[in-house]
């Protein structure tokens, strides 16, 4: 590792004044670490009440994209790192005050768990598929068995999963767009809408879809009330969060935000599942796509504008 | 399923929708301080496109150059977002009336194939038209009209007035 050394906090490349070390992969690892926990929250959630024959999409079919995407986030956020080889070193220790700690150790257990979940339903989701190894049927047979206990594994995993997400970034103390305690829920808020946006994708059967459209749209009006209380946070803090919050309000962010984040993003696609609710046809792809693209511009938008903020001198 | 199949052609009373549009054109010029159009978003597309291929170029061009300057992308114009809204309304009002689905509406007389092209051939004229007039019928005349631009006037009455001629010519497509 090449040595570097600072004698002053100020004027450090890429990192002071302003942070620019987190670049695309980043934003793409949080939107689909929030889309996978989503989608294990509410595969584990309806194992647990009892209504799998219900969902068979969400606890199924959707859930086969958790796996991908973790696996396509980490790779992404390990193609990031700038020290490939020192990754294992966040596994010599467990930091209980360290949200990437929390991270590390809880895609560790999940993303071989989401492995195993999907695995547990291959022989439904797959039935041409003949398993060729005795034990390997066996294995299946066991985590079909055990399938309860790990739906009861799942969703605290994943909750924290979906917080991570969020408070990876609020923990920067230094960033006064990103320090707020409300990222965390919010990032969760947002991967549970986004996954029921794609159950309802994915999703054949039309109780399931109503089902997962009525979630979606409690889901949508939670963000918005965390979005309105997020900005709220902004605007009654010190002269730094007043200008971490004008590049979302009133700069640079500002047409990202609003037009595809909140507007295409948040409320037509509440609208269009309000009058699809009350009766009327709508094609369910035009909002779970919105919800979707609003969902990772919402991403972009925080991990690039919260690199730019700074306290002031 | 509130709309059933016989309200699939049942539109607004088109003098409504007309009153409607010029509240609609106040509306716009109090917000704005200017009027709106359509035909500019395809512009801006198109000199996007031109300008991320070769931005020599687009400056070069004597007419894609008007509209670029500097650091400022092309798209981040207002009738970029306009065109988005007023795509995201009419999917809501399609979604209302029940009409949204994937088809052709044309003559009982004439072909899927032949409504396309002509749609095509008469697009093609009306884009190189609305350029040649600086504004399609929303930009020039619309807007146009209601400043009280000459310009405004001698276009509705030429896209009116020439269509009411060449009418007779390709009315076997229509009736």
């Amino acid at each position: 590792m090449e040595e570097e050394l600072f004698t002053s906090g100020r004027s450090i490349p890429n990192i002071d004044p302003s942070l620019q070390i987190w670049h695309w992969p980043i934003s793409v690892y949080l939107f689909l670490g929030g889309l996978a926990a989503g989608l294990l929250f509410f595969a584990a959630l309806f194992t647990i009440i009892k209504k799998e024959k219900e969902t068979p999409t969400t606890v199924k079919y959707a859930a086969i994209i958790a796996p991908i995407a973790l696996i396509l986030g980490l790779l992404a956020l390990f193609y990031d790192l700038t020290h490939k080889i020192y990754f294992w070193r966040l596994y010599t220790t467990v930091r209980i005050e360290s949200p990437m700690s929390w991270g590390a150790w809880v895609l560790l257990i999940i993303t071989p768990l989401s492995i195993l979940w999907v695995f547990s339903y291959s022989n439904e989701i797959f039935p041409k598929w003949n398993l060729k190894f005795g034990f390997l049927k066996t294995f299946q047979k066991f985590l079909a068995k055990n399938r309860m206990n790990m739906a009861y594994a799942l969703i605290p995993l994943s909750v924290v999963l979906g917080i991570y997400t969020g408070i990876l970034l609020s923990a920067f103390n230094a960033r006064p767009l990103w320090n707020n305690a409300i990222l965390g829920p919010l990032f969760l808020t947002s991967g549970l809408s986004t996954a029921a946006a794609t159950i309802i994708l994915v999703s054949k059967n039309h109780f399931e879809r109503k089902l997962f459209s009525k979630i979606d749209l409690g889901l949508i009006i939670i963000e918005l009330a965390l979005i309105v209380h997020m900005i709220m946070g902004y605007w009654a803090g010190s002269e730094v969060q007043l200008e971490a919050m004008q590049l979302l309000i009133n700069g640079e962010f500002t047409v990202m935000f609003f037009v595809f984040v909140i507007i295409l993003g948040l409320i037509f696609p509440a609208l269009l599942e309000i009058i699809e609710l009350k009766g009327y046809k709508v094609p369910a792809v035009v909002p779970a796509l919105l919800v979707l693209l609003g969902g990772l511009i919402f991403r972009f938008v925080m991990v690039e504008a919260g690199q730019i903020t700074r306290y002031l001198y | 399923m509130k709309t059933s199949k016989k309200n699939r052609h049942v539109y607004w009373n088109p003098y409504f929708g007309g009153f409607l549009l010029g509240l609609l054109i106040i509306f716009t010029f109090y917000m704005t301080g200017r009027g709106l159009g359509a035909s500019g978003v395809m512009k801006s597309g198109v000199v996007t496109m031109v300008d991320q291929v070769s931005h020599e170029h687009t400056l070069h061009n004597a007419y894609y150059s008007k509209f670029v300057s500097g650091d400022k992308s092309p798209m981040n114009n207002w009738l970029v977002f306009e065109t988005l809204g007023v795509l995201a309304g009419a999917f809501l009002s399609g979604s209302l009336a029940g009409r949204i689905g994937f088809r052709v509406q044309h003559s009982p007389k004439i072909t899927v194939n032949r409504r396309l092209v002509f749609a095509l051939l008469g697009g093609i004229l009306f884009g190189l038209g609305a350029q040649i007039a600086r504004g399609c019928t929303s930009g020039a005349a619309l807007s146009g009209m209601a400043v009280l631009s000459t310009g405004g006037f001698i276009t509705m009455l030429s896209i009116f007035g020439t269509a009411f001629l060449f009418a007779y010519f390709f009315r076997k497509n229509w009736i």
